[in-house]
């Protein structure tokens, strides 16, 4: 029973790492650009399939997943600067329009470039073992790997350095943050890019285990959304928190109840959390929301 | 604060609504009656094919099979000196998109036999549409429900309950009584539980655990952490590929160590891609095209088998799956009959019904009771070895 309980954790927690990287990503551009970016989970995709056809073009997998990754870090800058920058008055719901007309394109770029099927990056090297009649997968360490490092190392740039905090005196006061020189054309660019690079590097270490696939995008990006949601879309903390309870609570409901209410676990948390406790899992009811 | 909360909810139902927008389609309805077909100008086939979405690793080389065959029966002249126009839709693995698109093919594009769909569910959608309007369609799923009772449905995948019976066979040889199914949670898989407890019962094997998942699952670790506290001595596996190769992968890395049976939903390259080397030792029932160069020198489906796959690699540069024999096999089924009884649908009908065939999934005979034409010995038993299959009974 507990082996049971455990192997459904661990598998939790792997898929909830993906999950955490992408709201990382939300919330990075959501803070700085009120944008709620729907194309999220096609910037995993993008660099999933994008190092699988460098792979298969002979590249060795560690340059092809930096190269795949980067490039999807310069689309997302390119995202910014080319579409979203243009628009003058943005408002949440035109945002949403906006990104979503992205996704649509870099779905339909996906799919005419490297056609419908899934494919899977190689396995990144290691050994799956085996404790207590546990089973951990190589991949998943480095799934919960990535989170540590990627996703850990954004929190302390936010809090730590200058530019990170920079980035957060946009947030919360952008015109004092302007007449104090912060430029918001470097800030959009900076968020944009961390949303680039964190949906690249939760797509490519993913996609060896779970695959990638031109319009697999959509759902993952909900599930990062609904994290981002736990975290207020303020917080990465409660964000990185949230998602990994996400995936527990999917891998518990899918073992003890049914597989089939797997995905509707994460929307029923949705709903409930915008009802509860819109304001996410930390923010005191009072807070003032930037 | 109340103001705060609508600003987060309002773009969250946009959102929503756009999503379920972009997916609910209108039925087009109604039953045009079709036009009683002139026995001159271009022979309209029609096919509606699950070319993107779960069933892709399916539909695609369906789609490239067609495309082929068409090209190739134009350049010989056609049927009797007319043309075929071939009509394939995307029904992008949906039910809604099949239904929709068989109805296009009726009434708009008018075709005289159509070919599809890939997986059951979508040509369960279809088989009213077809039956209603009085026009031939020739599915290449697999669950019988697809055919049963039908009168203008015919199929040309295996049966899923032939395929069972092969595995059941196979397990009660080597003396196991408990199994646990693993099961695709869409058409493909209903039914698969309730076969095997019934042909089980005669055989002394029961079904101890039933587990299900998607066809766009992506871990299987919940199902296979079940399988593996189960006492079951034997797991069959039965879905499509990518997921059924991944939950092979999950399979093996979880360290279930039982036997472990797949279907015939597996037949194709796909199932190594997904699963790598986690494939090794995986037996399944399947057609014997993935296992032709094995065959004994006088296997009648020997000869056809071959020259498909010349054709098709020298079409595509990689080899056809058994999906795209299914494809093959439905397409000659469908010109032999319109070549013979031309394309008056009742004739047409009556000419299916008597169709043989020697094909790539098997030697067809249909009949008025038997509309999907194989039987248990369209299969073989074949186990994987490094990226390929090793014919283990014929």
């Amino acid at each position: 029973m507990l082996t049971d309980f455990l192997q459904l954790t661990v598998a939790g927690l792997s898929q909830g790492s993906v999950y955490a990287l992408l709201a990382v990503g939300l919330i990075a551009v959501y803070t700085v650009r009120h944008v709620i970016n729907i194309a999220q989970g096609e910037f995993a995709m993008l660099a999933g399939l994008g190092s699988v056809w460098l792979t298969a073009a002979g590249m060795p997998l560690l340059l092809a997943i930096l190269v795949a990754i980067l490039s999807v870090t310069l689309v997302a800058i390119a995202m910014d600067r080319l579409i979203i920058a243009r628009v003058k008055k943005l408002t949440p719901l035109i945002s949403i329009i906006l990104t979503l007309g992205v996704s649509t394109l870099l779905q339909a770029i996906m799919l005419l470039a490297w056609g419908p099927e899934a494919k899977g990056v190689p396995l990144f090297p290691g050994t799956n073992i085996l404790i207590g009649g546990v089973s951990i997968r190589s991949q998943e360490f480095w799934m919960i790997g990535a989170l540590v490092v990627v996703g850990g190392g954004i929190v302390l740039f936010y809090e730590k350095s200058r530019w990170g905090k920079a980035l957060r005196a946009c947030a919360e006061q952008p015109v004092a943050a302007r007449i104090v020189g912060i430029s918001p054309v470097a800030a959009s660019v900076l968020a944009f890019a961390i949303a680039g690079f964190v949906g690249g590097v939760a797509g490519v270490v993913a996609s060896p285990i779970y695959l990638s696939l031109w319009s697999g995008g959509v759902l993952l990006g909900l599930k990062g959304f609904v994290a981002a949601v736990l975290g207020g879309f303020v917080s990465f903390r409660a964000a990185i928190v949230g998602a990994l309870l996400l995936g527990m609570i999917e891998a518990y409901v899918a073992g003890y109840v049914s597989s089939g209410l797997r995905d509707g676990a994460a929307f029923l948390i949705l709903i409930l959390v915008l009802v509860v406790r819109p304001q996410g899992l930390v923010l005191k009811p009072t807070a003032v929301r930037v | 604060m109340k103001k705060s909360r609508l600003r987060f909810i309002a773009p969250i139902a946009v959102v929503t609504a756009l999503v379920l927008a972009g997916c609910s389609t209108s039925n087009l309805g109604g039953t045009a009656e079709a036009d009683p077909a002139a026995e001159a100008g271009p022979i309209k086939i029609g096919a509606v094919l699950d070319v993107t979405g779960v069933g892709a690793s399916l539909g695609v080389p369906e789609q490239n099979t067609l495309n082929m065959l068409a090209k190739q029966l134009n350049d010989d002249g056609g049927i009797g000196g007319r043309d075929v126009e071939l009509i394939i839709i995307d029904n992008q693995s949906t039910e809604d998109g099949a239904a929709k698109a068989t109805s296009k093919l009726i009434e708009s594009d008018q075709v005289d036999i159509i070919i599809g769909a890939s997986r059951t569910g979508p040509s369960l959608a279809m088989r009213p549409i077809a039956e209603a309007a009085k026009i031939p369609m020739i599915s290449v799923a697999a669950n019988v429900a697809i055919v049963e009772g039908s009168e203008w449905v015919f199929k040309t995948a295996q049966n899923d309950v032939v395929v069972l019976e092969r595995i059941l066979d196979d397990a009660e040889a080597k003396g196991y009584t408990k199994l646990a199914l693993v099961r695709d949670a869409t058409g493909f898989g209903e039914g698969v539980a309730d076969y095997i407890t019934e042909l089980g019962a005669e055989r002394g094997i029961t079904l101890v655990t039933t587990e299900a998942f998607e066809p766009s699952a992506t871990d299987f670790t919940p199902q296979m952490t079940n399988v593996r506290g189960s006492d079951a001595d034997a797991v069959i596996i039965w879905g499509i590929n990518p997921s059924a190769g991944l939950a092979q992968k999950a399979y093996m890395q979880l360290a279930v160590n039982k036997p472990v049976y797949h279907s015939h939903g597996i037949s194709n390259q796909a199932f190594f891609d997904a699963a790598g080397e986690s494939a090794n030792g995986v037996i399944a029932p399947m057609g014997r095209l993935l296992v032709a160069d094995q065959l004994a020198a006088d296997n009648t489906q020997r000869k056809v088998i071959e020259q498909f796959q010349a054709d098709y690699n020298a079409a595509y540069g990689e080899q056809p799956s058994g999906f795209a024999g299914h494809a093959f096999d439905a397409w000659h089924i469908a010109v032999n009959a319109i070549d013979a009884a031309g394309t008056d649908a009742d004739a047409l009908r009556d000419e299916l019904e008597s169709a043989e065939w020697t094909g790539i999934s098997g030697v067809f005979k249909m009949t008025a009771k038997n509309h999907s034409g194989l039987d248990a010995s369209a299969l073989i038993l074949a186990e994987a070895e490094d990226g390929r299959w090793n014919l283990l009974k014929d």
